[in-house]
């Protein structure tokens, strides 16, 4: 049965034919075994027998061989004395009941080897009789049919998978980089993808390349804009443009490498990237390649996602942050004349001091805030950044009058410089608020004073700082009592950006 | 198909040469029957003692009766054989 099923060949009856004689070869073999193990049995039987009556008597009259032709009258005496060979020519004297024994044992030995015979030759013409089966099944060829797969065709299937399989290093990639223009581009191109004529598919690079031009310029829209302080975004920007750049030339290759017409698309898509040079080439090749591999759109939507990021932390996060302190900061900037708020920024000099200015308030406590751009309520939060964190503590310590102090700073304060802290706090702040070098703990004290009798038209501030303050500032002069020689230079510093503005 | 006749030889072969095995041993016995029971009465009977070169010394009356009993045994077998032959072929 194995050799017939495995074989190529089905059923061919030689072969069946040769099994089956061979596996009755081994059978006869079995049974020639049998019967001469059987005669053995018989020997030890008759002298076990033999054994068994020969201590009856004393002696007894025999002829004794006198070689293979002679014969000569004997007795046999000493008739319960034995002497056994135990093999290699090895021989024991026992008597005949412990003669008996040995040739039990070697009767049970014989036994077992007939058994095991039994079973082999059992086997064996089980196995004869299924080959006659197959020579049957083959012989009546109409009865059975042989059910076959064809491997070529899922062997070059499997081929086209590895391809793909190489995907998933570039695509990830991508998809952190796109997101939003996965609706825009997506839809269109991935059905169009494959099937499109040249002519269609032309036109359809032509759109494409002015999408790109499009997305480029905004794209360039807000670096411009970074200028004025958005690093953070800025940095995000290049980032994208790095990994696009990485996909799209990963996509290009694929492209080349699944076909003619692939070809012609990755070659065009790589033209068109080296022209414009921006991200958006990248995400239109994304989005072809989206519809050969059946890969998820998610890839393009990434690069649209920090614009969002951008949009959602400068105005929303603005107006959530505080639109009256907003508008407040503003009047006073416009009173001050300056609109940059970078004097009045704390110092950052150390992570630690990013905890210390940005802090949100639970229950009244600080708590360090834990990431800025998660910010899970910024309502509660306070911006220790510029001038209000400051102010929180400086209140601790100093009581309204920080507070004043602090509404001021916050009042010179730009709203960029909110929106700048907000979307890259660490990036854009260490270049502002280096300028205002740490003062000297002194003057801090000096100016709070001075500050009060300038509040009445920062008093609007206070009242919006306040509501989150009051329970804080008795916790606050305990911990300022702790952090004290770290605190007083932030209110100096305070004080110093706000001097600044002023003069400037 | 062809793998039939050859077992069924085997089968017949291995049948057959146990019939040709009994019959001879029946002949056999039934000289030694007939030579048992033609002994003088002072005459010595020896038996071989299977498997070995060894010969005991018999009672004459015990191996005549002896080997009447195996001849009647070996009779029956065969009278058992040629039953079962005529049964298969019948069917």
């Amino acid at each position: 049965m194995e050799a017939p099923g495995g074989g190529a060949s089905p059923l061919s009856p030689a072969l069946v034919g040769r099994l089956r004689r061979e596996h009755e070869k081994v059978v006869t073999g079995c049974q020639e075994k049998i019967q001469h193990w059987k005669k053995v049995e018989s020997d030890y039987e008759a002298l076990q027998e033999r054994l068994q009556t020969l201590p009856d008597k004393l002696s007894y009259d025999v002829m004794v061989p006198f070689g293979p032709l002679a014969f000569m009258p004997g007795k046999l005496v000493h008739t319960n004395e034995i002497t056994v060979l135990l093999g290699d020519n090895w021989f024991s004297k026992c008597s005949a009941k412990q003669a008996i024994e040995l040739v039990e044992h070697r009767k049970k030995h014989v036994r077992k080897a007939l058994d095991d015979l039994q079973k082999v030759m059992k086997n064996f013409e089980s196995r004869a009789e299924f080959t006659e089966d197959l020579q049957k099944m083959s012989d009546a060829a109409g009865e059975y049919v042989d059910i076959r797969e064809e491997i070529e065709d899922d062997s070059i299937e499997t081929k086209g998978k590895y391809r793909t399989a190489h995907k998933p290093h570039s695509k990830p990639k991508v998809s952190n980089v796109f997101e939003v223009d996965f609706p825009t581009n997506g839809n269109d191109t991935k059905p169009m993808g494959r099937f499109q004529s040249e002519e269609e598919l032309w036109a359809r690079l032509e759109e494409l390349e002015r999408q790109e031009e499009m997305l480029g310029e905004l794209d360039r829209m807000p670096d411009a804009v970074q200028v004025n302080g958005e690093d953070a975004t800025s940095s995000e920007d290049e980032r994208e443009d790095k990994d696009t750049d990485v996909n799209g030339t990963c996509r290009a290759e694929d492209c080349i490498t699944q076909g003619n017409f692939h070809k012609e698309f990755g070659n065009s898509d790589l033209f068109v990237r080296h022209l414009n040079g921006s991200t958006y080439h990248s995400d239109d090749e994304d989005d072809r390649d989206v519809g050969h591999n059946s890969v998820p759109t998610i890839y393009f939507s990434h690069t649209v996602e920090p614009k969002r990021v951008r949009i959602n932390t400068g105005k929303n996060t603005t107006l959530k942050f505080s639109e009256k302190k907003e508008e407040a900061k503003r009047k006073k900037r416009n009173s001050s004349g300056n609109g940059h708020a970078a004097p009045e920024l704390p110092i950052i000099k150390t992570p630690a001091d990013i905890y210390r200015y940005f802090v949100d308030v639970v229950n009244g406590e600080y708590v360090p805030r834990k990431s800025i751009l998660k910010s899970r309520s910024r309502e509660n939060s306070v911006c220790s950044d510029t001038s209000e964190n400051s102010a929180a503590e400086f209140d601790d310590r100093r009581g309204v009058q920080r507070s004043v102090s602090c509404d001021e700073a916050t009042q010179s304060d730009n709203s960029e410089g909110i929106l700048e802290e907000e979307e890259g706090e660490e990036k854009q702040q260490l270049p502002k608020k280096l300028p205002p070098s740490s003062g000297t703990t002194e003057a801090f004290s000096g100016t709070v004073i001075e500050k009060e009798p300038l509040s009445p038209s920062a008093m609007p501030h206070p009242v919006l700082a306040h509501p989150v303050l009051p329970t804080i500032l008795e916790r606050k002069s305990e911990e300022l009592l702790s952090d004290a020689p770290e605190e007083p230079v932030k209110r100096i510093s305070k004080f110093r950006a706000a001097r600044m503005q002023q003069t400037q | 198909m062809s793998g039939r006749p050859p077992r069924q030889e085997d089968g017949d072969s291995a049948a057959l040469r146990h019939k040709e095995e009994l019959s001879r041993r029946i002949k056999e016995q039934k000289v030694v029957v007939d030579e048992l029971s033609n002994l003088k009465k002072n005459r010595k009977v020896y038996k071989q003692q299977p498997n070995s070169n060894i010969f005991f010394l018999a009672d004459r009356t015990e191996m005549l009766s002896q080997s009447k009993n195996t001849l009647d045994e070996l009779k029956k077998a065969h009278q058992e054989l040629e039953n079962s032959e005529k049964a298969k072929i019948k069917k």
